[in-house]
């Protein structure tokens, strides 16, 4: 019987560059396949020589093999030449410029245009890793963090011509007043971002059903915005509150129901109203 | 059909068979590779080099573990076992592959072929 271990290792030498404990691990494995593949021929009746073509059909290109057992067993970084010479660097070096400004306190609205073109340029980063990532976060992570990237653009963008910031302190502390607000900046920049999350909800949907994502995970990365929201409004915020013993949160508890409504329900409804339409099984497409 | 499409299709029936195969117990490869072989008549057919780069794949996704055992004649296998991980991609996949011949069959009435 032929020596199947050294055959395979014979023809895996070279281009495979595992650890060698995996290599060993490989050998084994493949040589055992191989051997058993034989001893069934062999059983089967046919002679020693029509055994072992029979089973050196098992594989047509030992490259093309070794290309992708490497590609499948090495643990090597995934990441893509671009990323690592164009995205990463550039995303680094942005940031911390971003957080110098913040720091120091300096140029706004430079501040705001950074922080922008990091989530734009970690983005295309992703984008460019589509073949390395993982279904997860192909039908549940990107999707989301799109759907969520594309709501805090709408903040950015939104801040350049008010201050969303007044508007949102105000309404969480009084959210009552949103049945009697009057009509100015703050109330047209608070219904056009609920508006908006109809646009975003969808986004997130459809990017989730495109790459075939479960109706869990296409509600999932169309709410992730408001899933943020509610871990702010809903954690951190009265956390924070407590812990910095805040009198009127603690002689006005519900404002932070209130406020979590404001922030995370409502926007939570229109995120979900925009994905509807991609939720059907119906108009579901298989990525080929 | 462009051969990334046919690869992607056969990936991914490759990808439901093994899963549901290790739905029932742990298999090592060749044992993986017969089975599925003898339950669909050899119209499904694995060999070293089809089933290996898959199995690891699944392995590095996190859908099966693998351990060396000895098999029934004493020799030792690399066994592949399901992930909780792993069983929950069968119902999505089945889900998936119903809908892709629910599709085919509307356009072409493989069903009845």
């Amino acid at each position: 019987m032929p020596d199947w271990n050294r055959l395979v290792r014979k023809r895996m030498s070279g281009a495979l560059k595992l650890e060698p404990h995996v290599m060993e691990e490989v050998t084994a494995e493949l040589a055992a396949h191989l051997e058993e593949a034989y001893e069934r021929a062999r059983a089967a009746g046919a002679s020693e020589r029509t055994a072992i073509r029979q089973t050196l059909q098992e594989v047509v290109s030992w490259s093309d093999l070794r290309a992708e057992i490497r590609r499948t067993r090495s643990m090597e970084d995934g990441m893509t030449r671009r990323t690592k010479l164009l995205w990463l660097p550039a995303i680094g070096i942005l940031f911390t410029v971003g957080l110098v400004l913040v720091i120091v306190d300096r140029a706004p609205a430079l501040q705001q245009f950074i922080w922008i073109a990091v989530f734009g340029l970690l983005f295309g980063a992703i984008v460019s890793e589509g073949k390395n990532l993982n279904e997860r976060t192909k039908r549940l992570w990107l999707p989301g963090f799109a759907s969520m990237t594309a709501a805090s653009m709408f903040l950015f963008a939104a801040s350049t011509v008010a201050d969303p910031s007044r508007f949102f302190t105000q309404l969480s502390l009084r959210p009552q007043s949103v049945l009697h607000v009057e009509p100015g900046p703050g109330l047209t920049f608070y219904f056009s971002w609920i508006i908006a999350h109809l646009v975003f909800g969808g986004l997130g949907a459809f990017m989730s059903r495109q790459a075939g994502g479960t109706r869990s995970a296409r509600v999932f990365a169309a709410m992730f915005p408001a899933l943020t929201m509610f871990l702010l409004c809903g954690i951190v915020i009265p956390i924070s509150a407590l812990a910095q013993h805040n009198l009127f949160v603690e002689r006005h508890p519900m404002t932070l129901i209130f406020g979590m409504m404001i922030w995370a329900g409502i926007p939570g409804i229109a995120l979900l109203a925009g994905a509807a339409p991609f939720l059907s099984e119906r108009g579901r497409t298989i990525p080929l | 059909m462009t051969k990334r499409i046919r690869s992607k299709i056969a990936r991914g029936s490759a990808e439901l068979a093994i899963l549901s195969l290790l739905e029932d117990k742990p298999l090592y490869g060749f044992e993986i590779a017969r089975q599925i072989g003898e339950r669909t008549g050899g119209t499904l057919k694995f060999t070293l080099a089809s089933l290996y780069p898959l199995l690891y794949e699944m392995e590095k996704k996190g859908w099966v573990q693998a351990h060396w055992e000895a098999n029934a004649g004493g020799r030792d296998r690399r066994y592949y076992r399901l992930t909780p991980t792993g069983r929950r991609q069968i119902a999505p996949l089945r889900r998936e592959w119903r809908l892709f011949f629910q599709a085919l069959d509307a356009l072409s009435g493989v069903s009845h072929a």
